[in-house]
């Protein structure tokens, strides 16, 4: 089964974007349900972003990207 | 204990660079690990560095950049917050405070988390006599945000952010950082900064005249015993985000 993650549409208030600055894991890696996968910075503020199931990642949005809320960043594979 | 500095001291501490963003970070853990509920640090560095966020490793002359501003006394560091480069020395005076914040929908947590630390900062400036003190942008400044401390419209203080979950619930945990230039004159921070510009053949420069030091105003102020003034507004704010 493939669950999206997603950019969390509670981290930031307003319709601002953020840019992702790091990928914590590889493309193809498998994490577990709470893993740190991903950095987020939107207004000097780093968020992190957490897997929201188990399974094997693959990355839909490269570092650097700009990314709005609730935009699919990456999936994950169970 | 985070690393080698106390946590929640009421006293300016002086470990080096490396240490005392170590313990930020071991604040930021202590919340998220739910072993406290609010945690704070005043440090001031006992050396130098330009201290960045990581993902100013992959810019295309950053061995270069990083080798050159070594050279030059000025070893680079990277932290955990957002921003851009920003020089940590003797001359600057760093405030983080850490706090659970029970967030949830569309609570404005991120302004919410600039003005946690800038309001009070504000209040400890003007209880000094310094009047004109308020959050804003200052064009021209490095690592400019839309809430630094600003006095008379310069950068006295830099701002920035870390939000992490805490482990297994919704609460989430803020590290917010502020870098208060104290002493040296604005332009010989703004030239290191200037200096790694040109390092990575970025045309941008930054202005001194877009900052401020604290001597500036205070000439004669004592931080050693002028710092626990601005723990206690820090601490003594509400410590828990609008649901």
């Amino acid at each position: 089964m493939m669950t999206a993650i997603t950019v969390p549409e509670d981290l930031w208030e307003g319709d601002g974007e953020g840019v992702i600055t790091a990928w914590l894991v590889d493309d193809g890696s498998e994490v577990a349900q709470g893993d740190l996968v991903a950095e987020v910075m939107v207004e000097k503020a780093q968020y992190e972003i957490e897997a929201p199931v188990s399974g094997v990642l693959t990355i839909a949005k490269q570092e650097d990207q700009v990314v709005a809320k609730g935009t699919p960043i990456a999936s994950l594979e169970a | 204990m985070a690393g080698l500095l106390d946590v929640s001291s009421m006293t300016l501490q002086h470990p080096t660079v490396e240490e005392g963003l170590m313990a930020e970070e071991a604040l930021l853990d202590m919340i998220c690990q739910g072993e406290g509920e609010i945690g704070w640090l005043a440090w001031s560095p006992s050396d130098r560095a330009l201290v960045m966020p990581r993902r100013h490793e992959r810019l295309a002359g950053f061995p270069d950049a990083r080798a050159r501003l070594e050279e030059g006394g000025w070893p680079i560091q990277f932290r955990s917050t957002g921003g851009t480069p920003v020089p940590q020395s003797p001359a600057v005076v760093n405030l983080a405070l850490a706090v659970r914040c029970r967030v949830g929908g569309s609570a404005a947590h991120l302004e919410w988390g600039y003005h946690r630390l800038g309001a009070p900062w504000c209040d400890w400036l003007a209880d000094l006599g310094v009047t004109s003190a308020d959050l804003g942008p200052a064009p021209g400044a490095y690592c400019d945000g839309r809430f630094n401390v600003r006095v008379t419209g310069r950068k006295l203080v830099g701002t920035a952010q870390r939000w992490r979950r805490v482990r297994g619930c919704r609460d989430m945990a803020l590290l917010v950082h502020g870098a208060m230039q104290v002493d040296d004159t604005p332009a010989a921070l703004v030239a290191v900064v200037n200096a790694f510009q040109v390092a990575i053949d970025d045309p941008q420069r930054f202005q001194g005249a877009s900052h401020i030091a604290l001597r500036d105003v205070l000439p004669d102020l004592d931080l050693e015993t002028a710092i626990p003034g601005l723990l206690k507004r820090l601490v003594a704010e509400e410590d828990i985000a609008p649901a």
